[in-house]
């Protein structure tokens, strides 16, 4: 290795060289996965998990042992702790689902440079897709909601879930055209506003189309959507025994499906991230990149501005489409609360945090969110509850955990998280914890704010610029 | 022989202001031709127009037989026609070659499927525009392994060769040059010059430039338009337009436009 | 040189003038518009008399439009001077005005507490609504200048999308810190308005007869009051942005920056002093909003935050003017929206929508023409 690239390296890379960073590496991923069959609800725990896969994408090794270990990790060992609790799973079908989500944002906000704050509409079109053709919904389009009996017959058999995948890839990017076409003409800021207005809008018609046709029910949502079948094979008994004798208690259909929905996402994820990267090392890619450096060179150099900004819009759409689908199949049921404008920062938060453009970042930052959201919150807000419970007093301060108000929960305290996150990443990192090489350039070598006298001088007296 | 671009009674006006009054241009195949006239007289307005940035409030452009006026820029360019800009409009955070390889948009034949399949003909388009963008690279004059700097990081001098390149990425057969030996020393401005020759006679690109170096305008330009408030005052050869009494009172009447003085003494 | 003196009478006078003529031509308009719609579409409902029921709720509708409009006008003036001078959306000036609508309606609680709220109508009880009003004013503009100070102003020169995104974070971030403030003391996340001052009585204008029928025309106090608070906040600062020293330099400084700049401007003053204006006509709208709505509470900022936003587009944005008149077209539109589109769609559209038809206005004005209605052509710069 030479000496170049061995000072561009992290002290934790350095440790995590050659062979000894090998077995370190493995040592952790051991150490987190005995951790997990010990104690299978810690929070610690997970965290080593996501911890471990973060060093071996950053371990400086080989491209096939990265693409060994990450494999095993994700495909055997974290499946295998699934055994042990069930949540592992959720966790991993939850990053891996938003991971898509915000892959395909990236595309919009950080390969073409287009601030999508409605995004999550994309992603409520592919899951009520779903949710209206795999549910019993389609009998009852001249009922008012909750005026009706739900009874066993779907329209469709469970299997067409695998059609509506590819619907709900057409139908997003379909969307996509829909809201772009009149609005990518314009500018930043007002496209940012216009497509906020548009995640509102599809929400609140998710809302209201209970009448005149009850399309979505309501407010309160469709169920019970189908899952896609599953082999006969899984779930044979034998083979349900088999996996119970490993997990050391009953295994069921609930499991299974918590297996296949990890599996499918990460799937998903696998191809969404092959996908980004093909495209953006493309004509298409860099197209991307110039009208987002610079429109009126772009389409001075030939470069179509409307079709270019449709096409990243539609294939980040497409994404969240297909999410959309899986996600309302894991989920039985869509209701207009999952598509709130939250869950559209949320997403924009995991770009940003990743780092815009970097999809590895972006993966990263779906993690960190995800986890913090549904996993690190709620367990805070779990023991908070369990404290307050006790008769213990907050320390140093001496007041009783009791009278914490339980208005004072951390899981509803998102949007502050949220926001922080975004404020402080804007301020001190905006290209993000690991940058796209092209961002880090962009934001930080340039001064940001050159005196004005200078600036003034640039633009009558070029000259200053010459070489000698 | 037909004019390749042919303006006629072209008019752009910016609210009151009228940047480009009813002016007539005509470039013929195989020039090089140029447009003077002193600073806000609406050359770059010109440009602007004729490639489509803006759209003319009045008039014809005729470009290789076809009306162009309120074609999208885009079109433009696929049409044959690419330009630089008068302040440097690179991408600055892409490598040199990416932007020359964004220049040869029109000319990649690669398709979104081809792109997510990485299809043989994909590859091969890619491989064939990367040689192209290297060849251009080289053709203007920049040193080789130039390619993966950042444009932004480059000299100006050397950010004025790549815009050229970028632009012949594109294939045209009319090339608008806005002010491209601005802030050159007179060496680079030497080389520059030579480029241009280059350019028609062995390209075979029409060359139309915007310059106020007279020297830049008297030693290369076959052809010559001055421009003054927006109208066309003078046209034809240098020695034509030198001694026309109209455009020496246009750059005389107003406070000195650059520095290189009248144009009656340059050169 | 000496400029003109400005008169102050007529500084004051004209856009009033103005207003006042616009809101009756906008209220005919649109008036004329339903009452013909409900006409040609009478013969679609035999269950009551279209045309009637139109009349008869008219004089309301066009009451609380009015008195919507010039909410929306308030906070969009927040909205139109920063972008006027920054060229920035300042997405978390919904939040600001919240910020505003609480501090008012605590400083009223507190005088509650201290048992100094009359009942009935009187001097004292527009005192303290003045008071409420100036409490909000203090705490969002100081609330806006520290935002800019903070979270904007480091960013500035970097590209338009990161103050965009900080000034999210800033949105979000400041529900949250109210609703963690209002929960911790005082265990409910949202507030009250107190009742008090006889308000909510109504003063009975006229009557009219209608076939056997007869349309008492009446005024709440409440939409009294916010729409004199409306026109003194919209009257004053026209006056200060067209008649003063300061409003000069804010007007120079939003033609350009720059030589603003060279002129010898503090530049960094008259932006934060752009905020803090901003940020107080927010805060007078959120505690006229939380009066007219009797409620405060931390998510009450977004929906009023883009509506205003979109009045401030529709009427040109960075045109003060503009925001007023933008203000009343929406208030107007969303309040005939809310009321007829019920009962002319037969309940297949209800109010719900009324949230969206802002939207839809504000994607349409954007895409025909993204200068507003009062702005000029705009050319991009190449
Ligand atoms: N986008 C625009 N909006 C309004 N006015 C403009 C615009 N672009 C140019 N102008 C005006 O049009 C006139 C002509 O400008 P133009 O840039 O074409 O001049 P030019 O001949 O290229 O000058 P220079 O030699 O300084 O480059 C100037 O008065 C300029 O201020
Ligand atoms: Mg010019």
């Amino acid at each position: 290795m030479s000496v170049a690239r061995h000072s561009q390296l992290s002290p934790l890379q350095r440790l995590l060289q050659g062979t000894p960073g090998l077995w370190i590496v493995l040592a952790v991923a051991a150490g987190a996965s005995y951790g997990f069959v010990q104690s299978p609800r810690s929070l610690p725990v997970r965290l080593l998990l996501i911890f471990s896969l973060l060093l071996i994408y950053f371990m400086p090794q080989k491209g096939w042992i990265k693409l060994l270990y990450g494999g095993g990790m994700l495909l055997i060992v974290l499946p295998y702790l699934g055994l042990f609790n069930p949540f592992l799973m959720e966790l991993g079908f939850q990053i891996a689902a938003f991971a898509t989500l915000a892959i395909g944002l990236n595309i919009v906000v950080g390969f073409a440079g287009l601030l999508d704050l409605g995004y999550v509409a994309f992603f409520a079109v592919g899951a009520y897709l779903w949710a209206f053709f795999g549910s019993q919904q389609l009998w009852h389009t001249d009922e008012a909601p909750g005026t009706f009996t739900i009874f066993a017959t779907f329209p469709f058999p469970a299997w067409w879930f695998w059609i509506f995948l590819g619907v709900g890839v057409v139908g997003a990017a379909f969307t996509g055209v829909l809201l772009g076409f009149p609005v990518l003409r314009l500018r930043g800021d007002y496209l940012a506003i216009v497509t906020l207005g548009f995640g509102e809008v599809i929400r609140v018609m998710a809302n209201n189309l209970d009448k005149p046709i009850n399309l979505t029910n309501g407010p309160q949502g469709i169920t019970p959507i189908q899952r896609p079948p599953i082999p006969s094979f899984f779930t044979s008994p034998e083979f349900l025994e088999q996996l119970g004798q490993l997990a050391g208690r009953p295994v069921g259909l609930n499991d299974l499906y918590g297996f296949f929905f990890y599996f499918m996402a990460v799937a998903i994820l696998v191809l969404a991230i092959f996908l980004a990267l093909r495209l953006d090392n493309s004509k298409l890619g860099r197209a991307w990149t110039a009208i987002r450096e610079d429109d009126v060179a772009a389409v001075a150099m030939g470069v179509p501005l409307r079709r270019t900004k449709l096409a990243a819009f539609a294939i980040g759409a497409s994404f969240s489409g297909a999410m959309g689908v899986l996600y309302a199949a894991n989920r039985t049921f869509v209701s207009p609360e999952t598509f709130s404008l939250t869950v559209s920062i949320s997403i924009l938060v995991m770009v940003i945090l990743g780092g815009l453009g970097s999809i590895a970042g972006v993966v990263l930052g779906a993690a960190i969110v995800t986890m913090l959201n549904i996993d690190i919150l709620q367990t805070l807000s779990l023991q908070l509850s369990s404290l307050r419970q006790g008769s213990g007093t907050i320390p140093l301060l001496g007041i009783p955990w009791a009278s914490l108000p339980t208005q004072l929960d951390p899981a509803r305290y998102q949007r502050l998280f949220f926001g922080l996150l975004l404020i402080v990443m804007m301020i001190f990192r905006p290209e993000g914890i690991i940058p796209s090489q092209r961002r880090r350039l962009e934001l930080h070598e340039e001064p940001a704010q050159e005196p004005l006298a200078a600036q003034l001088e640039g633009e009558l007296e070029p000259d200053h610029k010459l070489e000698s | 022989m037909r004019p390749l671009l042919e303006l006629r009674n072209v008019t752009k006006c910016f609210g009151g202001l009228v940047a480009v009054n009813n002016v007539d241009l005509q470039i013929e195949p195989g020039r090089i031709a140029s447009v003077i006239g002193p600073n806000g007289a609406g050359k770059t307005t010109i440009f602007n127009t004729i490639t489509g940035i803006y759209r003319p409030d009045a008039g014809t452009i005729r470009f290789d037989g076809q009306n162009i006026a309120g074609k999208r820029p885009d079109q433009i360019t696929a049409a044959g026609m690419c330009r630089t800009f008068q302040n440097i409009r690179l991408f600055h955070n892409m490598t040199v070659l990416e932007n020359v390889l964004v220049g040869a948009h029109t000319q990649t034949p690669s398709t979104l499927w081809g792109a997510m399949l990485r299809t043989r003909s994909f590859q091969r388009a890619e491989e064939k525009a990367r040689q192209e963008a290297i060849r251009l690279l080289r053709y203007v004059g920049l040193p080789a392994g130039l390619g993966d700097q950042l444009a932004k990081n480059l000299p100006y001098g050397q950010q004025r060769r790549i815009e050229i390149a970028r632009a012949l990425a594109a294939n045209p057969k009319l090339i608008l040059l806005d002010e491209p030996t601005a802030g050159m020393n007179p060496q680079e401005t030497e080389a520059a010059i030579r480029l241009f020759r280059r350019l028609r006679d062995e390209l075979g690109v029409t060359v139309v430039l915007i310059e106020h170096d007279m020297k830049v305008v008297m030693g290369i330009s076959e052809y010559v338009t001055v421009i003054d408030y927006g109208q066309k005052i003078a046209e034809g050869t240098t020695a034509e337009v030198r001694k026309n009494q109209r455009v020496i009172e246009a750059y005389l009447g107003r406070s000195a436009p650059s520095e290189q003085g009248p144009v009656g003494e340059g050169s | 040189m000496r400029l003109h003196r400005p008169n102050l009478l007529l500084e004051v006078l004209r856009p009033l003038g103005q207003l006042l003529v616009f809101i009756l031509g906008a209220s005919a308009a649109i008036s004329a518009i339903t009452v013909l719609t409900a006409f040609l579409i009478r013969g679609t409902r035999t269950d009551m008399d279209l045309l009637q029921i139109t009349l008869i709720l008219l004089p309301q509708v066009l009451i609380d439009g009015i008195v919507l409009g010039f909410m929306y006008a308030t906070i969009a003036l927040g909205y139109t001077m920063v972008y006027g001078v920054l060229e920035f959306i300042n997405f978390a000036h919904g939040e600001f005005f919240m910020f505003g609508a609480f501090a008012g309606v605590e400083f009223l609680v507190w005088m509650q507490g201290q048992g100094w709220l009359p009942d009935g109508q009187g001097w004292l009880a527009y005192l303290l609504l003045a008071g409420a009003v100036g409490v909000g004013m203090l705490i969002s503009g100081s609330i806006s200048v520290s935002t800019e100070r903070i979270a904007y102003r480091p960013l500035r020169g970097a590209p338009r999308l990161v103050p965009l995104i900080s000034a999210i974070g800033v949105s979000f971030l400041l529900q949250d810190v109210m609703r963690f403030y209002q929960s911790t003391a005082n265990g409910a996340f949202y507030r009250t308005f107190p009742t008090f001052g006889g308000f909510s009585e109504r003063i009975t204008l006229f009557a009219l007869p209608l076939d056997d029928r007869e349309i008492t025309i009446a005024i709440q106090m409440t939409s009294i009051v916010i729409i004199v608070v409306g026109s003194v906040m919209l009257v004053g600062l026209n006056y200060l942005v067209n008649a003063t020293r300061l409003g000069r330099a804010i007007r120079s400084v939003a033609q350009d920056r720059n030589t603003a700049y060279l002129m010898g401007v503090d530049v960094n003053r008259i932006i934060a002093v752009t905020f803090l204006i901003g940020g107080a006509l927010g805060g007078a709208a959120g505690v006229l909003w939380s009066f007219r709505f009797t409620r405060a509470d931390p998510y009450m900022g977004f929906f009023p935050g883009l509506k205003a936003f979109t009045a401030a587009v529709l009427g040109g944005i960075g045109s003060i003017v503009g925001a007023m008149l933008g203000g009343m077209v929406l208030g107007l539109l969303e309040s005939f929206a809310a009321a007829y589109l019920t009962i002319f769609t037969r309940g297949a559209f209800g109010a719900e929508y009324k949230d969206i038809f802002a939207f839809a206005i504000l994607i349409l004005i954007l895409i025909f023409r993204p200068s507003g209605l009062l702005g000029g052509k705009t050319t991009q710069k190449a």
